[in-house]
């Protein structure tokens, strides 16, 4: 893996400038509740800044890791702190700013407990940006728990239905993930001889036997797919998103089940690709299990939140299905989705949340005509829908498309299942906005208003990357490509079933419409 | 003559212990006890940190200062000073008792240091036996409840039953070799650890230090005596005495060389036992203290682990765990005392509201749980890495994946009390928990160790492995 050290620390600047939010929230004195939004709304617009800034400084032709820093934490025990991105890491950095200040900004009418609130969301981002660009075994776990932890307080404080059960069945479901991580993590460092935590370093020097990569891959696949919402890991899911607050929800839904993804892909797939292939038949079935499993239940449901809650279940299943099939244009897609489905659980989570605000429900059956009172609101609802469904022209298209793609080559039994019930899930979707947004106008529903123009915001902000990546994929899939393709190729021959000269030319072929 | 100076320390701590003998003889006036109790402990403290580069043996190759023992006399004499700081409100003793409780703590305070400087068995003994003596008594000297009887008798009759088997241990050991000098029994152990009698001798010796740490079959005092105690007394047996505990298993488990595969599996099942038992038991507990008294033993399992793995690293580990559960301990004890009205025990409901009520204790306890959970980035993360880690450099995976899994399980128990800190609303109006200034300071320091522990704790590890780095062959 290539190394490029930064010339200024921005990685570390954006969890400073998290931290510092953090310490300024807490300093507040505790009824300041438009200062302590405030400080959070600028906090979350700086990072957002960087992020953006990094997403787009990322040197594509250069690839490898850039913006590395170092520094020694733990000699003793080989433990540094060591942060860098790839073309991994920088989408999912470009999703956690849009997705903290979308939530921020999505909960400036909150008036219980502001600060403590405040305190935690920033908490738990500040441990989701470090997750993203840690480069050591130890930080990456650190990170991990960090941001799992304000998740329980969160909920159950600020929650609704049914909150205390759904927090603790979430923390204790994601700690158990991180039951088997820690183990995963401390017996690579034990069994490479080699006194580091270090990715990079692991990634050189050691040399794991097949055994050894097979056990580890194994402990991350299932500590980390917990949170990625493997199926059968997943139930957590969707009761805890149905009982966390909207920002939360968004956090939650948009990224924290990335975290889980990248983990996988981070340190099982980089450094156990024998693990990776050794079990990639079996993360195929379990994530075509997730997508069938996901739509058929979510048809099923009458809650929004639900609905969405078992649509994320399905779209991770997509992010697992590309991994498995060990292709570049898999990992691409998988990592596309992974961003592509952030924005979109986000706007989603974000609209019906505002929804919920106004009208205390979230049963469709009581909802409908909402376009006619509230027509941004709808269209921002309709937005996330069909991104959901992956139409064409939003983003989570050609993310679809892509892993689809590879595994129609790699598994074409289980992608002719998948997208069946994906088209299912299309027409359901459809259905769900009828009901909710058209059709006869409730007249319980007649004296709404409709959203306030900076209460869009955030829903503008996600709604407008949507339709961007949508529009402009390649922005996105040329930087996925440079870590991608070395990924596969690190693989040697034997796998990597095709490159991605297929995609390419399509790609190219779409892109030439653009002048 | 000049090797007093090594035991300048102890004798201290003795003297401290014979002027409360003389407040005992005069009326009782708790205010005098307290302050007295304050300063001398303080005074000891720096005394004990002061010493802590002394290095020798004396009487006659039976007691051994090294920086080993020296610093885990510091943390005794802190636990001490520190379970001393929460004897303001000293309501769960009846205040003509005020001077022998503290003349008992002092007593078991000396006495602990003495058993971390044991490299012969029978100071090992006596020692132990001296520690154990005072709790017995302590634990009986609660105010009021006819309650106390039963457990503080129970504890006594276990306590005697643990030490007579480690007795007849260590007459095994002594029959077998012909000595009780640890120092001989270090370079002849290792090469007969396989022999029967060697091996019987060796895990009958052990009862005594499971009982004193509560590790799995030898537990079933503590839940008992931690709720019948006074809540200091409660607090000391939680920090101080698991200290002394881990630090002389430590020693004795270092004295075989990490060569004996049947002893290790020993250690094995009980340190899966006890973790397993003790979470699942505190799983339904309301009163909290037999909650932290069940999360002790499961925490004990823990410790064991690094102890089982008898390289550098687990040694070191279980030093650092035994810090780390010092501090952790103490802060829930420190709520207990300051959410509970009149030294009464209480349930986990009673901390409805805590976050409002008090809100640094809310937050040293929110990290304090967390750190018992063993999550980062708190002490008790660290410390739990540590234990891991040297467990996997043995190849125990499969002990480690058991041990994080009763984390998990360990986690329950430990959000419903943070539950009940920060979210539930106490009923009515609630009693103010009034913290003074220095108690405030003192959760202050608390949560910056912690939160250091967890964080940089490069230093502390690296004096934790100088520390056990004389134990190793």
């Amino acid at each position: 893996m290539q190394m490029h050290a930064a010339q200024f620390p921005f990685l570390s600047t954006i969890l400073l400038i998290c931290a510092c939010g953090l310490a300024l929230v807490l300093v507040l004195p505790k009824n300041s509740n438009a200062a302590v939004k405030w400080v959070s709304a600028a906090c979350s617009a700086a990072a957002l800044a960087l992020s953006v800034f990094l997403f787009v400084a990322y040197d594509r032709g250069a690839g490898g890791m850039q913006f590395v820093e170092r520094l020694d934490w733990i000699p003793s025990m080989g433990i540094s702190y060591l942060n860098g991105i790839d073309g991994f890491a920088a989408p999912m950095l470009l999703l956690t700013g849009i997705v903290f200040f979308t939530g921020v900004v999505s909960m400036w009418e909150l008036d219980y407990r502001v600060k403590e609130f405040f305190a935690l969301f920033i908490l738990l981002v500040l441990g989701v940006y470090g997750m993203f660009m840690a480069l050591d075994l130890f930080f990456i776990f650190v990170w991990f728990d960090v941001s799992l932890l304000p998740m329980y307080l969160l909920i159950v404080i600020w929650g609704s239905s049914d909150r205390e059960y759904g927090a603790m069945k979430l923390t204790l479901y994601l700690l158990a993930g991180s039951a088997l991580i820690l183990p995963g993590i401390i017996y690579l460092a034990a069994v490479s001889g080699l006194e580091t935590f270090s990715v990079p370093a692991l990634l050189e020097n050691a040399s794991f036997s097949g055994f050894e990569q097979k056990t580890a891959f194994l402990l991350f696949y299932i500590g980390f797919g917990i949170l990625a919402g493997v199926w059968p890991f997943h139930s957590w899911s969707p009761t805890g998103h149905v009982a966390a607050p909207t920002a939360v929800s968004m956090l939650h839904a948009g990224v924290l089940m990335k975290i889980g993804a990248f983990g996988i892909l981070r340190i099982g797939m980089f450094l156990c690709p024998a693990g990776w292939m050794y079990w990639s038949p079996l993360m195929a079935v379990l994530a075509v299990i997730g997508i069938v499993y996901g739509v058929m239940v979510g048809l099923r449901q009458t809650d929004l939140k639900f609905v969405i809650g078992y649509s994320s279940v399905s779209h991770m299943g997509i992010v697992g299905l590309g991994f498995a099939t060990m292709t570049v244009d898999g990992v691409n897609g998988a990592v596309f989705q992974m961003f592509a489905h952030g924005i979109m659980t986000a706007l989603f989570f974000s609209a019906v949340g505002h929804i919920y605000d106004r009208t205390h429900t979230r049963e469709i059956g009581e909802l409908g005509g909402l376009s006619a009172v509230m027509p941004a609101a709808s269209s921002y609802f309709i937005i996330a829908a069909l991104a959901g469904i992956g139409v064409p022209g939003l983003a989570s298209f050609w993310a679809e498309l892509l892993v689809f793609i590879a595994a129609f080559r790699v598994y074409p039994a289980l992608a002719v299942i998948s997208v069946g019930v994906l088209v299912v899930n299309a027409l359901f979707m459809l259905r769900v906005v009828r009901n909710t947004c058209f059709g006869p106008l409730s007249p319980r529903w007649a004296h709404l208003k409709d959203m306030r123009f900076a209460m869009g915001i955030p829903r503008a902000v996600l709604a407008a990357a949507i339709v961007f990546f949508g529009l402009m994929p390649f922005l996105m899939y040329d930087l996925i490509q440079t870590a991608s393709v070395p990924l596969i190729h690190s693989l040697g021959p034997a796998i990597g079933h095709a490159g991605p000269e297929i995609v390419e030319t399509l790609l190219t072929k779409l892109m030439s419409v653009w002048p | 003559m000049t090797d007093w100076i090594l035991f300048i320390p102890e004798l201290y701590t003795l003297a401290a212990a014979g002027v409360f003998f003389f407040f005992c003889l005069g009326r009782a006036r708790p205010g005098r006890d307290y302050a007295a109790a304050m300063v001398l402990s303080a005074a000891g403290l720096v005394l004990t940190v002061c010493s802590a580069g002394f290095e020798g043996l004396i009487f006659e190759g039976v007691y051994r200062v090294d920086l080993y023992s020296q610093v885990f006399k510091v943390l005794i004499y802190s636990g001490f000073f520190l379970v001393v700081c929460l004897c303001a409100d000293l309501s769960g003793v009846d205040e003509t008792r005020h001077s022998e409780f503290y003349l008992l703590l002092c007593l078991c305070t000396l006495a602990m240091m003495l058993l971390a400087s044991s490299v012969h068995l029978l100071t090992l003994y006596i020692s132990l036996e001296i520690s154990s003596y005072s709790l017995y008594v302590l634990v009986y000297l609660r105010r009021g409840s006819s309650q106390r009887v039963k457990p503080a008798f129970q504890y006594f009759v276990m306590g005697a039953a643990a030490s007579a088997v480690m007795l007849f241990g260590f007459a095994l050991v002594y029959g077998a070799f012909g000595s009780a000098h640890m120092a001989e029994l270090m370079h002849q152990v290792p090469a007969r650890i396989h022999e029967p009698l060697v091996f019987t001798g060796f895990v009958l010796s052990l009862s005594g230090f499971f009982f004193k740490l509560a590790v799995f079959p030898f537990h079933f005092w503590a839940p008992d005596a931690y709720e019948a105690a006074p809540h200091q007394v409660s607090a000391y047996i939680a920090t101080a005495s698991k200290v002394a505990a881990i630090a002389i298993l430590v020693r004795m488990i270092a004295l075989t060389g990490g060569q004996g595969d049947r002893v290790a599996w020993v250690l094995i099942f009980v340190s899966v036992a006890s973790m397993t038992a003790g979470n699942l038991a505190a799983l339904i507990q309301k009163d909290i203290k037999r909650l932290l008294a069940f999360s002790s033993v499961a925490h004990a399992g823990y410790v064991m682990i690094g102890i089982l793995s008898a390289n550098a690293m687990g040694y070191a580990g279980a030093v650092f765990y035994g810090l780390s559960l010092m501090v952790m301990k103490f802060v829930c004890f420190m709520v207990v005392v300051k959410a509970s009205d009149g030294g009464r025990n209480i349930d986990t409901e009673a901390l409805a509201g805590l976050h409002h009520r008090a809100p640094v204790l809310a937050l040293a306890l929110l990290l304090a749980l967390f750190g018992l959970a063993g999550i980062p980035p708190t002490i008790g993360f660290t410390a739990k890495l540590l234990v891991f880690r040297a467990a996997m450099d043995q190849g125990l995976l499969w002990l480690v994946i058991v041990a994080m899994f009763n984390v998990v399980i360990s986690l329950y128990y430990y959000l419903l009390v943070l539950k009940a800190a920060y979210y539930t609303e106490s009923e009515g109006r609630p009693r103010e928990v009034a913290l003074s200034v220095p108690l405030k300071c003192l959760a202050g320091a608390m949560i910056f160790l912690m939160v250091a522990g967890g964080l940089w704790p490069g230093y502390m590890i690296v004096l934790a492995e100088s520390m056990t780095a004389g134990l190793l062959p």
